[in-house]
């Protein structure tokens, strides 16, 4: 189990690294509820604002 | 040699540290930091050191929401389930005003309809299939439960696919947000909030009462719920929204799959503005993976400034597919009900919307059908 922690941890890591250094980040770190007509955490529009 | 030296077992010195994996949480905790630093992004190093304090102290106190409510279904017992209505009362003090006053701050929202409920029956399913929460899989994962980090695996891919579901459960209906500052503005909001955290208190501890059952929690809970209560006021100060830990692991999982050559132009969940965004950046933009690589690290660190780290033998089969399936459904769970018991039940009732007490009774509800079919991955109910 130590190993598959280890290699997780190194894999992980390296992805999220690589990630960073290859996309665009924001000014502040965003969630989004941030962003205008989001009605949940994940970013879903409201029910009277969905189209019919 | 005397008959003392025979007698005695030669015993193995176990170190209480484990060095490696001490040195290797802290190690990537500062990375991470040093990356949103270096952009200039001091609030999302904040966010990242408050997951991993969030980390340490659900470790600690062993801070868990499944177990809480598995207690409280099969014996009545209380205690867990009061903690954490204290933890969630602690955070409201500062959401619900804040939320309502200042610009740029806001509550934990969401539809009230049948994906909500949908959602949230299912995950509670989940939760006593895998024996852990969105929180407590992240913890355990972190603190060295090879079983949890299946679950996690899995709950990652259950919530993209979830993310692709939610649309049509969107278009059953539903109501907007109902908010108690809406209503009663900042403090009569917060007043009201209290009162509902209160009133549920007093109805949990009355059930309790009536089976006879203990309804007070262990000083250590209540320790740990003023504790994490408390680091959620620094994540909601820091990330401008109440903690939440699930949409993170869906950006994770549709930055995995679209690298597999997954498309998700036509998927309308990732067509809105939020998630669009969030799977174009880098994952250290989003305020819940910051919070949720904190806490993996802050549990990995906790355990192994205690103990050999990861050092227990596999659980039996069935217990791991009871992981695998209970992950998968939380994941679809949490996107289609809007989150998991920190972003939909605590941050949502912390932040005055009605949403997070629907989330918790269906979620309630989920909770005593996975409790009786725990068995059958040979699992106990109690």
């Amino acid at each position: 189990m130590r190993i598959l922690y280890a290699l997780a941890l190194i894999a992980g890591l390296a992805a999220l690294i690589t990630d960073h250094l290859t996309s665009p980040s924001s000014a502040r770190a965003v969630s989004p509820e941030d962003f205008a007509g989001a009605c949940a955490p994940c970013g879903a529009p409201c029910p009277s604002t969905q189209k019919k | 040699m005397s008959t003392a030296t025979l007698e005695t077992p030669a015993v193995a010195a176990t170190p209480r540290l484990d060095w490696p994996f001490l040195i290797a949480a802290v190690l990537a905790t500062a990375v991470l930091v040093t990356l949103v630093v270096l952009d200039g992004r001091p609030a999302s190093a904040a966010l990242i050191v408050l997951g991993f304090a969030l980390g340490v102290a659900f470790l600690k106190a062993e801070f868990s929401f499944t177990a809480a409510w598995r207690r409280f279904l099969v014996c009545g017992e209380a205690g867990g389930l009061l903690a954490a209505l204290l933890l969630i009362a602690v955070a409201a003090t500062v959401i619900v005003p804040v939320a309502a006053l200042v610009p740029g701050f806001g509550g934990a929202i969401a539809p009230i309809g049948p994906s909500l409920v949908i959602g949230a029956f299912v995950f509670g399913i989940g939760m006593q299939f895998a024996n852990g929460c969105g929180s407590g899989t992240l913890y355990t994962a972190g603190g060295g439960s090879g079983r949890m980090l299946i679950a996690l695996a899995l709950f990652i891919v259950g919530s993209v696919i979830g993310s692709l579901h939610l649309p049509a459960f969107l278009a059953l209906g539903g109501i907007d947000p109902i908010l108690a500052s809406t209503y009663f503005g900042p403090w009569g909001g917060l007043a009201a909030t209290l009162a509902s955290i209160a009133l549920a208190a007093l109805m949990i501890a009355g059930v309790a009462r009536a089976r006879g059952a203990s309804f007070r929690p262990r000083p250590t809970l209540i320790v740990g719920a003023v504790a994490i209560g408390l680091i959620s006021i620094g994540v909601f100060l820091a990330g401008h929204h109440p903690w939440s830990v699930t949409f993170g692991f869906t950006v994770w999982g549709a930055k995995i799959a679209a690298l597999l050559g997954f498309d998700f132009s036509h998927a309308e969940f990732w067509q809105w503005a939020g998630p669009k965004r969030a799977l174009g950046e880098s994952i250290l933009s989003d305020t819940s993976s910051l919070t949720d690589l904190g806490m993996i690290f802050g549990a990995m660190a906790a355990a192994a400034a205690a103990k050999p780290f990861a050092r227990g033998a596999w659980p039996p089969a069935r217990s791991l597919i009871a992981a695998a399936i209970g992950g998968l459904l939380m994941g679809w769970g949490a996107r289609i009900g809007f989150g998991c018991n920190i972003g939909a039940f605590v941050g949502g009732v912390a932040s005055g919307s009605l949403h997070g007490w629907v989330w918790f009774a269906a979620a309630l509800g989920g909770c005593a059908i996975g409790v009786r079919l725990r068995p059958a991955f040979g699992l106990s109910r109690d």
